[in-house]
């Protein structure tokens, strides 16, 4: 549903995005991560056929952004960082004004349905300028919806609002991909990544990684087992780095981090061998990397 | 499904307008109180400076043309004639000032309250975004000026001197309407959105509106001492030149206007 091609977009001498190659497939949340200046908003400007690409191509729906904007802006719907709304307005007018420039479109009709679906039905008459944050993310959302549009660019929709706030947002980005809308998800916040998105993109100028959230723990840190013990002794250390699947173990407090050779085969072995050598097992389990993690060791080998 | 937009536009501009009652004021009450100061200038200058030796020196300056009918009327007459021809420059006023207000506050509007970028991820098409913002600013400034000479017109012949109105409504007052008032519409509107593009706040962009404001009083001081006295010819030759302009200053508007434009270089 959208690819790139080594998209690139240079302003003069700084290049903002370079030689970006990725594909997000139809009905799928793409987590796009980056830290700031990495090139996020520009990627989505360039998909959005809002501004073009200095070289490189991309296609949103089978349609090039910088060929035909009209068209694609039929099927696109855009959540922008800023949510921008005249705000002397209703929120309804609002609606309705932006509404009126697509070609298949009952502006009343759906402005009516996105108002009450945000819940925000009850203020439709009421000017935006009396809006909430969170009110106006969800009116911006529901602009970015009016038309149905089959692709949406989201670009950092929760900064900046309340946890519940934030929560309630992203089971409505969770309810749209089940319509099977294909959402290109812009964020800082690396657990709403995670939790909404099947594969993660992280760039910094250039793309460095795109995988499942699994398949980028799995390629920046080994597998490690985690024994919570009763007690520790350094003999007990020694014996464990001594049993030959294991790589490397450390010691935090009771709590022992073992790197096997194969965990899912070694693991009984482990339990085994610890319990033989008189170790008091209260939980064991495997160690997981949080995407944080594995995001800022990507964002540094990206940089080196 | 273009005019449709472009309607929508006008329709959204208008109803921006008419959310703030100050911006009416641009619209209503500052062009009424510019044709009564008009109106008041002649009455007050004939009734206390209007004396024969001023009189004489001012036909003396006009041209031929302009003040050889006028003999046969008295001195005071023919010095609310003189005045009373240069209203039609006075009323372009009025044009500029509502052109550029509605320009510069419906541009940088959308710039700071951001909704620009979501506006150009819309199927409309950034021309018809410029139309539908210019015709919502040319309507009412041609409209409101119209009406003004309408009310001049009519103020003149309600105060007794509608025997002078054969010598003040003539083909350069027509043209000056209807020709030159569209062009300077067009050019207020134009510096306007250039104003804009580089101001993040409606007063400075409004600045811009000097720049068209003072020529036309120079275009005033210019008749009125007798430099150049705009015949029909003169003022279709300004008007065309002032068209000419226009269009090169729409080229510059129209490069300052486009998206990638308006998303980066517009902060």
């Amino acid at each position: 549903m959208i690819e790139t091609e080594r998209l690139t977009r240079r302003f003069g001498a700084r290049t903002a995005v370079e030689g970006l190659t990725l594909k997000a497939n139809a009905g799928e949340i793409l987590g796009f991560l980056g830290p700031n200046g990495a090139g996020k908003t520009t990627t989505i400007r360039m998909l959005a056929g809002i501004i073009a690409p200095t070289c490189g191509r991309a296609t949103v729906a089978g349609i090039r952004p910088d060929q035909e904007p009209e068209r694609l802006h039929e099927v696109i719907g855009l959540l922008p960082e800023a949510p921008g709304f005249y705000e002397r307005l209703s929120a309804r007018r609002n609606l309705r004004y932006f509404a009126s420039f697509y070609s298949n479109c009952d502006g009343a009709t759906q402005a009516e349905k996105y108002l009450t679906l945000m819940g925000l039905a009850g203020r439709g008459d009421d000017r935006v300028a009396s809006f909430s944050k969170g009110m106006k993310q969800r009116l911006a959302l529901a602009r970015a919806l009016l038309h149905e549009p089959k692709v949406l660019f989201l670009d950092e929709p929760t900064a900046g609002l309340d946890p519940e706030v934030a929560r309630e947002f992203r089971d409505l980005i969770e309810d749209l991909s089940g319509e099977g809308r294909t959402i290109f998800l812009s964020t800082h916040n690396l657990a709403e990544a995670e939790q909404l998105s099947r594969r993660i993109a992280v760039v910094r100028t250039q793309l460095i990684a795109l995988d499942t959230p699994e398949a980028l723990r799995k390629r920046q840190f080994q597998r490690s087992i985690v024994v919570q013990l009763e007690s520790v002794s350094d003999a007990l250390l020694e014996a464990v780095r001594g049993f030959p699947f294991v790589e490397r173990a450390q010691l935090q407090g009771n709590r022992l981090a073992v790197a096997l050779s194969d965990p899912d085969r070694d693991r009984p072995e482990l339990v085994q061998r610890l319990v033989e050598s008189g170790a008091r097992i209260l939980e064991i389990g495997e160690e997981k990397r949080s995407l944080e993690e594995v995001y800022l060791s990507l964002v540094q080998e990206g940089s080196s | 499904m273009t005019s449709k937009r472009i309607l929508n536009v006008l329709r959204k501009e208008w109803a921006v307008m008419r959310s703030s009652p100050s911006n009416l004021l641009y619209v209503v009450l500052i062009p009424l109180l510019l044709t009564g100061q008009a109106l008041l200038l002649i009455w007050l200058v004939s009734r206390f400076v209007g004396g024969q030796a001023v009189t004489a020196a001012m036909i003396r300056a006009a041209p031929q043309d302009a003040a050889g009918s006028l003999p046969s009327l008295s001195s005071a007459d023919q010095f609310r004639v003189l005045l009373a021809s240069q209203f039609n420059f006075f009323l372009l006023v009025i044009p500029a000032m509502i052109a550029n207000v509605f320009a510069t506050l419906s541009i940088v509007e959308e710039k700071v309250t951001r909704t620009l970028e979501p506006l150009l991820a819309t199927p409309v098409r950034t021309w018809e975004l410029l139309v539908g913002k210019a015709l919502s600013g040319a309507i009412p400034a041609l409209l409101t000026t119209w009406a003004c000479a309408g009310i001049f017109v009519a103020a003149v012949a309600g105060l007794g001197w509608g025997h002078l109105l054969g010598f003040v409504i003539g083909p350069s007052w027509y043209l000056s309407l209807l020709l030159l008032t569209p062009a300077v519409v067009a050019m207020s509107f134009v510096l306007g959105v250039i104003g804009s593009s580089r101001a993040n706040d409606p007063k400075s962009a409004q600045n811009i509106a000097v720049i068209i404001v003072l020529p036309i009083f120079a275009l005033i001081g210019v008749q009125v001492t007798g430099l150049v006295w705009f015949t029909p010819i003169l003022t279709l030759i300004l008007a065309l030149g002032i068209w000419a302009a226009d269009l090169l200053l729409v080229y510059t508007a129209v490069a300052l206007f486009k998206r990638e434009s308006i998303v980066i270089r517009w902060r």
